[in-house]
């Protein structure tokens, strides 16, 4: 097996080190806490991580040598599952989170961006694992973006090729030539909206700690809160806000905001991905809204309008916080808020979901369907912001939304092993295929994952990273083709 | 406007006389066993569309015109919509329905091979009871017809694949040419029906039961006389009749074609026919182990004989059930869920996706992993020895994300009626399988009451979809259809 084994060291010695170093904020907010237990904890993990990781870069003196196609994709593997290992860390040496494969779901949580938890009492955790359990979701976000705007391209996987092809105008890798470049112009936008969010909410009356561990959840679109209620703790309607504005920002393509920068706003809202977001989103706003204060227990228009818009930001932005049980709304808006959970963010967001630019070409498929079959000889080609959309893409797109289903189902039948309802089981799989956290049934808005066994917990921790890396990264591990040389 | 009228009033006199000497027997049952208001019922039915039939075809005997592809597809959809219309009078008038909505939703549950039910009185007239088989039996009749011969007219051809994979000379005719007649179709289903009549005389069941049970089981219906169903006869012959002769109804009628003419290599390798049969078989292994070991059943002979029963059921969207499944371990409803969405085989009475294209789905996604590793390669999909052709992979694409669109719609309608999320959203499934029974509140009574009358008539709708493939019904909705410069 022809493998750059060089590079895969040195990348995975670099996370070791990265992990490491990433955990100290969380250390620091334990000592600002006083939690000598967990500072140790952090202390157990930190310094062998970092040690370990050096010492696999020394080992492994850059050496010349191409990267390819199976090298990539073993690197994002790799990375990401290690990742979740070594975070997981903390929580069992403390044992705040005593098994270690609970705590290896939470941390797949937390860097895949879902939010599903299995903590049954939030608030009884410490300071310090509450904050390094939500820097996840924030490091996660990040690496998400540098994984689908920089790293899928540069590595010739074509998984989100139409993002790049279809934005108009220039695209973020076109900008800045080098990859150091595109990153550095990412973490800036991202700490952007970090930072101001953060001072928003502060303004809203949050100590600075809620304000972080919420904004980590909202801008890493996760989901993770330090309260057992969730966003509906604070009670009040400038936080929802604040909080829905951020979600929706957070599940824009990214590539966009730079249309911005770089052009001007109409650039921005020609775009047609964005525009079907934001229809998406005002039309289930209005819709659920309105249900809500007419067949719902709700008597004021406005907060009904309020509960919709949070709700429907946080399922299609894929973040999952939530300021209402919503297991107890009417179906009507359940069902709707379940199409969201498959529509999901737009792409090269931190989002997850199927993407609106895939529903968005679904639409058009079957658009020239229908012509097709009243004019089987006409050929139409199909467009996207004025682009036509190479065959390759519309095949690729396909086959995604088809292992999508199919892993829904799958991932289905084997969770209900543990014999709780269908209900529960398939919203958890699409829960955590989707990366939003909160299902329906006993995985609702008020529950937790905690009541799966072992496996279905380790199941649903590889579905979330599968989700996350857009399916067939992690899946092509599992072929025979892949680690057949010869193929 | 290109629609010929003269067509449509041709059908509609032609489908009015089927209907009308359809109606006979059960006119007879009437008079001998109901309620005079029944018969009473029965004849204002079925005279008068005997004669209007009659009259209609007798005017437009010289009419001859040609037929376009937007005939064809209004022609269908006209079909089965017209019969659901006319095959509701006599449950209206007979009085066994609360209203005209609800006679419609049980003439269309007939037609179009659901059974599903909105009435909740379990005693219905005997007369009745036919009459409902007899719908089902013609719309098995029906949907085979429209499958082989009709849509490859239309220059469908997704269900082209329906043949199987030729590896001899001869068969390339076959394929071209809709060649296949209607007589053919016909008599193999005849055949089939009047088998399994005879073999459930034998399993010492009544004349009218076993009449009601084949109709049922050969259009794959779920039809039965009693509920619950057929566990009410205690006999694994007669659960092992229905349930073989539900799968061979749910095989591809094309092969029996080729069974006839001496080709059995080309029916033993035909690719859907096999993951049909190991879909079937993986699925029943694993629901029977998992009842026996969950305790449900206590011998493992019991959750064998219920387990292959039950699979075949909702793998062939048939909707028979022998027990109160939703009782069982929820991994065994998961597994019954999906079959539900698979379905059968083309070119079968039954609904659902079609195993054929659940096949190239997945050939899709493996082809999906390929390309991955190897972005520049360029890869057909293959069933058996042929190539699947790119436009088929395009149609066959369209449709599973149509099926997936309507699926979503239908069940974000559906909860308008605020019924929990599990029976919506496996309701939803029912209906567009055409299985008729789900989970939840609907349960395997099929019992449909649950939802409002405006529901009902978008469920009837739904029912007509879900059996005409999507496009048929949807392309007369799209401005497309009716716009003549187009």
């Amino acid at each position: 097996m022809d493998l750059n084994w060089n590079v895969i060291f040195r990348v995975t010695g670099a996370l070791f080190i990265v992990i490491g170093f990433s955990m100290i904020p969380a250390m620091i907010v334990s000592a600002i806490y006083t939690e000598p237990d967990i500072i140790e904890a952090f202390i157990k993990t930190i310094i062998p991580s970092i040690l370990f990781g050096g010492l696999l870069i020394l080992l492994n003196k850059q050496k010349e040598g191409r990267t390819k196609v199976r090298d990539g994709y073993i690197i994002v593997a790799l990375c990401w599952i290690l990742a979740s290992c070594v975070a997981a860390a903390p929580f069992v040496i403390s044992g705040e989170i005593a098994n270690p494969i609970d705590a290896f779901f939470e941390t797949c949580s937390g860097f895949s961006t879902t939010g599903a938890s299995i903590l049954t009492d939030v608030e009884a955790m410490s300071k310090g694992l509450l904050f390094w359990r939500s820097f996840t979701h924030w490091l996660g976000g990040m690496g998400i973006l540098i994984f689908a705007i920089a790293l899928l391209p540069n590595l010739g996987i074509s998984g989100q090729a139409i993002a790049k092809a279809e934005t108009p105008g220039p695209t973020l890798d076109k900008l800045t030539p080098k990859l150091s470049d595109t990153a550095k112009m990412l973490y800036l936008l991202y700490l952007c909206f970090t930072a101001t969010e953060t001072i928003l909410l502060m303004f809203g009356g949050l100590s600075p700690f809620d304000s972080l561990v919420h904004t980590f959840g909202t801008v890493g679109t996760g989901g993770f809160s330090s309260y057992n209620d969730s966003i509906a703790h604070f009670d009040s309607a400038y936080v929802d806000i604040v909080i829905s504005i951020f979600m929706i920002l957070s599940g824009v393509n990214f590539n966009l905001y730079f249309i911005i920068i770089r052009q001007n706003l109409k650039g921005f809202f020609k775009d047609a991905e964005l525009r079907l977001y934001l229809a998406i989103i005002g039309t289930s706003t209005l819709l659920i809204g309105i249900y809500l204060y007419v067949a719902g227990d709700i008597n004021n228009i406005w907060t009904s309008f309020r509960y919709s818009l949070f709700q429907t930001a946080t399922i299609i932005s894929t973040t999952g916080f939530v300021t209402t049980d919503f297991y107890l709304w009417p179906t009507f808006c359940k069902m709707l808020l379940l199409l969201l959970m498959f529509v999901g963010a737009c792409s090269c967001s931190t989002g997850g979901g199927v993407k609106v630019i895939r529903i968005l070409v679904i639409l058009k498929l079957i658009k020239r369907g229908v012509s097709l079959k009243l004019h089987p000889n006409a050929f139409v080609s199909l467009k996207m912001n004025n682009k036509p959309l190479p065959v390759d893409t519309v095949s690729a797109i396909a086959s995604f939304v088809f292992l999508y289903i199919f892993t829904i189902f799958a991932g289905t039948i084997i969770v209900s092993i543990d014999d709780f309802s269908l209900l529960t089981n398939f919203s958890a799989v699409v829960a955590c295929l989707g990366n939003i956290g909160p299902g329906f049934d006993l995985v609702g808005p008020v529950m937790n994952y905690s009541i799966f066994s072992n496996v279905s917990k380790l199941l649903l921790s590889f579905i979330m990273l599968a989700g996350r890396l857009e399916l067939f990264t992690i899946f092509l591990l599992l072929t025979p083709r892949f680690w057949n040389p010869n193929r | 406007m290109s629609l010929h009228y003269s067509i449509i009033i041709k059908m509609t006199g032609l489908i009015s006389l089927i209907l009308g000497i359809s109606m006979l027997p059960s006119l007879i049952v009437s008079f001998l066993y109901d309620d005079p208001s029944v018969s009473f019922a029965f004849c204002l039915s079925s005279i008068p569309l005997i004669i209007i039939g009659f009259l209609i075809l007798f005017l437009t005997k010289n009419i001859e015109k040609s037929f376009k592809i937007r005939d064809g597809y209004f022609s269908v959809t006209f079909c089965w919509i017209a019969a659901s219309l006319l095959g509701a009078f006599p449950y209206y008038l007979s009085g066994t329905v609360a209203s005209f909505g609800d006679a419609i939703f049980e003439s269309t549950a007939a037609f179009t091979t659901t059974n599903c039910s909105v009435i909740s009185n379990l005693d219905l007239p005997l007369s009745i009871v036919l009459w409902k088989a007899v719908t089902h039996w013609i719309g098995g009749l029906g949907i085979i017809i429209f499958a082989i011969s009709i849509l490859p007219a239309l220059g469908i051809n997704s269900l082209k694949l329906g043949s199987p994979e030729a590896d001899s000379p001869n068969l390339n005719k076959v394929k071209t040419k809709i060649s296949v007649s209607s007589k053919t179709l016909y008599l193999i289903y005849l055949g089939l029906t009047l088998l399994e009549f005879i073999l459930l005389l034998f399993g010492k069941m009544g004349v009218f039961e076993a009449v009601i049970n084949t109709l049922g089981s050969v259009s794959t219906s779920g039809i039965s006389t009693s509920i619950p169903s057929i566990s009410s006869y205690d006999s694994f012959y007669i659960e092992s009749i229905i349930t073989v002769f539900t799968f061979l109804a749910s095989i591809n009628f094309m092969l029996y074609f080729f069974a006839f003419n001496g080709k059995w290599k080309t029916v033993l390798r035909d690719t859907e026919l096999r993951t049909f049969i190991l879909i079937i078989f993986i699925s029943f292994v694993i629901v029977s182990t998992t009842l026996f070991t969950s305790g449900t059943y206590s011998t493992l002979n019991e959750a064998m004989r219920i387990g292959i029963f039950q699979t075949v059921a909702f793998s062939t969207t048939s909707g028979y059930f022998i027990t109160d499944y939703t009782l069982w371990p929820t991994f065994t409803l998961s597994i019954l869920f999906t079959l539900m969405f698979i379905g059968g085989c083309a070119a079968s009475t039954c609904g659902s996706f079609k195993v054929i294209r659940f096949v190239v789905l997945i050939k899709l996604i493996l082809r999906g992993f390929r390309k991955r590793l190897h972005p520049r390669s360029v890869v057909a999909v293959r069933l058996g020895n042929s190539v699947v052709s790119a436009e088929t992979v395009s149609s066959i694409t369209v449709f599973a994300m149509l099926y997936l669109m309507i699926y979503l719609f239908t069940a974000l309608v559906l909860s308008l009626d605020n019924l929990d999320m599990t029976t919506t959203l496996t309701a939803s499934a029912g209906i567009l399988s055409n299985t008729g029974i789900a989970f939840g509140e609907i349960g395997p009574t099929a019992d449909f009451s649950i939802f409002s009358p405006p529901i009902r008539l978008f469920i009837s709708f739904m029912l007509i979809v879900g059996r005409l493939e999507l496009m048929t019904v949807l392309l007369l909705f799209t401005p497309y259809f009716w716009n003549l410069e187009k």
